[in-house]
């Protein structure tokens, strides 16, 4: 078994990375990706500054259309009605679907988008299609987002008259690792070279840190740290983070997130309008789904309505011969999602309470996305928070891409004479890293919220006499079983030396660099020797090809125990 | 750059570099409940422990930080930021990965208080927190790299000849409200200067001492104000023999160490489990060496 360690090695530690090299270094640029909506952003030279598309819009709605041969993103397209999105042809909301398994809740709730979502509850990836002349054809959220992606590249390219190869796209903080390397496909297929992802409130840090900066400046005075907690709600996801920020350098204390929003929020507001919608649509025939495209306009149209005045009247008629005519209340509409907005406010307590700040400790509360609209929105993060006045100074829908362009620059070695871009995030890990161990536990070796780059190990011990091998399974999550975190990937070690259980020390070590990349080391040492007992076998993760939530579950029925791991260490 | 202390060659020369591997095995068996291994290995860890610690002095936490042992968490923020801003890998590139790890380990640990006391505990160094009265006035400064050994003037022997400020004036001074001389700058002159003025001591009051020892020494050696019962005592006074007087304070204090230590171990209830582990990790990573090094010296060999 004396083979060299093998390593499964990343394409980008060739490729990138290698600055100085031109005296013209490409800046990378920045793309926020939303759930419903897009943007570029690039540094111009001594400033952040959002491309606009031949239609001068800075926000592009996301979504593709199979209407024709070749598909066609929302970028350039112009959509002649709202209701042609809704037509079924029309994919949307794919950030919410990417790298998910069809027993992930969040793909149970797009099953009443116009298009078809459909789940077998095994594991698997959902099929998904759009209708294109009465045909079904499936697609995957990679390939959507990849064609997407293609379209912003292409008017990146037109505008800034130079090739674009890298970029800093944002994520949002629950995006599991296997939802990162489904990103970085879809890149990968649209020609863009990922130089980093951001949680999108780490982005939003990053453009604070710049503001105070700018501010210390003007002011003349010494920059004192400021604390602030950055919430970001969009259409399909809520993010919370708490940065310490000084002299331009932001570092991340803590993040905290979840896949709920605006898109949540239209679906229960449709369900309490017409209860039996979600049965009425399941069938996904043309009448079905132009009925659900109306009451879908109506209903989001109204919550928009709501963030203004208090009550809003609605007539719609479905075309079936049914009709929702309703007079809707603020209060009926916060009542209806009063569990989303609870779920908010356990998110930022969670993030406040694990970046050990008090909320007197605030100096600025940042709300953005399209949700702080909202009025309850705005009332609970102030509420939380103890803050009478939320930070004004960014715009709520741009600021995320800002910071994307703002990394972008930094990240590719640009300086600016005047300061602007001496900046810096220090950014945490969102979720732990572990391995399961001690049964069907999840033992964590880097907790949440490790600074970045962060290397931690842990030793383990085999748990039955002469076992040889053992599978070192990599979940990722906050769960204390393996079945709730995600899987990332599996690899075995061979060739351990007999010996009774318990006594072959096994070292786990994980290790993530600045770009985000995980990689695992596997030694082995017998009590007594002076070396390895086998060559230390690397692995860069996540290794699993395919949202295969069965995946652990037939590793467990086909090994049980019998290549396992115990922690040797016993906590406090 | 990031030149893990265990396998610094260069270092422990008369030591085997796969001593300094066995002696991190074994340091690192210890924490845990398995008493039989640590039988086997304690020759081993006994000879080379003095190796693997005057290697790790090489560069402690406080070094890395460029930041001083009695730095406040302030003063510690600020440093580590003024660093990573010239070395996270975002600015300096993916070379210098490792060095950013070393600080982000090494601030972790010095901005919490309870693994900042196990660490100094640890590296042997004493912050000398008892003496809320000294406003840092009568402490030698460093020149240069700490050294394992500094000067210390015995102010109750000096007779206040200022032999020693004539050879070396930039290393000692002499204070003359107490009518002694003191060192003011360690290693401020150079070494053939402070051999010179050391000898020519009159009464050998000039001593070369442990640098842990150090703080103490400086502590001790101070007047401190006299408690005065109506016109008697008052004044000023300080321990007739220093050297006794640091080794009772050294106790003192170790001993105070552990019943905090003690007290930390009681109050992990109120951390999450998570939070508790991660402290547990750390505290035991602390304890049993930088084992990192281990993956460095991995990758050196495939």
């Amino acid at each position: 078994m004396a083979e060299p360690a093998y390593t499964v090695a990343s394409d980008s530690e060739t490729t990138g990375e290698e600055k100085s090299s031109s005296p013209f270094p490409e800046i990378a640029i920045g793309i926020d990706i939303g759930t419903s909506q897009c943007s570029i952003a690039f540094w111009n030279g001594s400033q952040v500054e959002l491309m606009k598309n031949t239609r001068n819009q800075k926000m592009m709605r996301s979504y593709v259309t199979f209407k024709d041969e070749i598909p066609s993103g929302g970028v350039s397209n112009q959509l002649s009605h709202e209701h042609e999105m809704l037509s079924g042809a029309a994919i949307f909301n794919v950030k919410r679907l990417i790298g998910r398994v069809d027993t992930d809740p969040v793909v149970h709730a797009s099953k009443s988008l116009p298009f078809l979502v459909q789940t077998l509850d095994i594991g698997v990836r959902p099929f998904i299609a759009a209708l294109v002349n009465n045909v079904w054809r499936s697609t995957t959220p990679e390939e959507v987002l990849a064609i997407f992606l293609v379209e912003l590249r292409a008017m990146a390219e037109t505008q800034l008259k130079r090739p674009i190869r890298s970029a800093v796209l944002t994520i949002p903080v629950s995006f599991s690792r296997f939802q990162v390397t489904r990103i970085e496909r879809a890149c990968a297929m649209a020609g863009l070279h990922i130089l980093r992802l951001m949680p999108e409130p780490t982005a939003v840090a990053l453009l604070y840190a710049q503001q105070q900066q700018q501010t210390v400046h003007e002011n003349m005075g010494s920059g004192s740290e400021k604390i602030a907690l950055i919430f970001n709600m969009g259409a399909g996801y809520c993010d919370v983070a708490v940065t310490a920020t000084a002299g331009g350098v932001s570092q991340i204390k803590a993040l905290a997130g979840s896949a709920i929003g605006g898109e949540d929020l239209l679906q229960n507001m449709m369900h309490h309008l017409m209860p039996n919608s979600e049965s009425l649509f399941s069938s996904h025939g043309m009448n079905e789904i132009k009925s659900m495209a109306l009451l879908r306009v109506a209903t989001q149209d109204a919550i928009h309505k709501l963030s203004s005045q208090n009550s809003v009247q609605i007539n719609v008629d479905l075309g079936t011969g049914s009709k929702v005519s309703k007079m809707v209340t603020r209060e009926e509409f916060e009542e209806v999602n009063r569990k989303i907005f609870e779920k908010c406010e356990t998110i930022i307590s969670q993030c406040l309470h694990d970046a050990k700040v008090d909320t007197e400790d605030l100096t600025d509360v940042i709300l953005l996305g399209g949700c702080s609209y909202i009025p309850k929105v705005r009332d609970l993060v102030r509420g939380i928070c103890k803050k009478e006045e939320l930070y004004k100074g960014m715009n709520p829908l741009e600021a995320a891409v800002c910071g994307a362009a703002l990394e972008g620059a930094v990240t590719s070695g640009i300086s600016d004479p005047f300061g602007n871009l001496d900046l810096l995030t220090i950014q945490a890990t969102p979720l732990g890293i572990g391995v399961r161990a001690d049964g069907n536990n999840f033992v964590p070796i880097i907790p949440r919220n490790t600074t970045m780059p962060a290397r931690r190990d842990l030793v383990f011990t085999t748990v039955r006499d002469n076992q040889t091998e053992a599978l070192i399974i990599v979940y990722e999550g906050e769960g204390e079983k393996v079945e709730d975190n995600h899987l990332l990937g599996y690899f075995k070690i061979t060739g351990i030396p007999p010996s009774p259980k318990g006594v072959p020390e096994i070292n786990v070590c994980m290790d993530i660099d600045a770009s985000n990349v995980l990689r695992v080391l596997v030694g082995v040492i017998l009590p007594g020797s002076q070396h390895p007992a086998i060559p230390v076998m690397e692995v860069r993760l996540p290794t699993v090809d395919d949202g295969h939530g069965w995946c652990a579950e037939a590793l467990h029925r086909a090994y049980g125990s019998t290549l396992a791991l115990e922690t040797v260490q016993k906590k406090i | 750059m990031a030149v893990f202390a265990v396998l610094t060659p260069s270092y422990h020369v008369s030591e085997p570099k796969a001593t300094a591997l066995v002696y991190s095995y074994c340091r690192r068996n210890n924490p845990s409940s398995r008493a039989r291994w640590r039988n086997k290995c304690s020759p081993i860890t006994c000879c080379s422990r003095r190796a693997g610690e005057r290697a790790r002095k090489e560069k402690t936490y406080y070094e890395l930080l460029g930041v001083s042992v009695e730095a406040n968490v302030q003063e510690i923020k600020e440093s580590y930021r003024k660093l990573q801003k010239k070395y996270h890998p975002d600015i300096a590139g993916q070379q210098s990965h490792e060095y950013t790890l070393m600080l982000n380990e090494a601030y972790k640990v010095l901005m919490r208080e309870d693994l900042r006391k196990d660490y100094d505990a640890y590296i042997g160094q004493t912050r000398v927190h008892f003496g809320r009265n000294t406003s840092g006035f009568g402490y030698s400064s460093w020149k240069g790299p700490l050294r394992p050994q500094a000067l210390f003037v015995d102010e109750n022997a000096c007779i206040g000849c200022r032999e020693c400020v004539h050879h070396a004036g930039n290393t000692f001074v002499m204070d003359e409200t107490t009518g002694c001389a003191r060192v003011k700058v360690q290693y401020g002159d150079n070494d053939q200067n402070i051999e010179v003025s050391v000898d020519s001591c009159p009464v050998n009051c000039i001593h070369w001492v442990d640098r842990e020892e150090l703080p103490v020494l400086e502590f001790l050696i101070q007047p401190q104000p006299k408690k005065g019962y109506g016109v008697f005592g008052g004044g000023w006074e300080r321990p007739a023999n220093v050297f006794m007087a640091a080794k009772a304070l050294n106790k003192q204090l170790q001993q105070q160490a552990e019943s905090n230590q003690r007290t930390t171990q009681s109050t992990v209830e109120e951390e999450t489990p998570a939070q508790a582990e991660a402290r547990a990790n750390a505290t035991m990573k602390i304890k049993m060496e930088r084992f990192s090094g281990i993956w460095n010296f991995f990758k050196q060999l495939f």
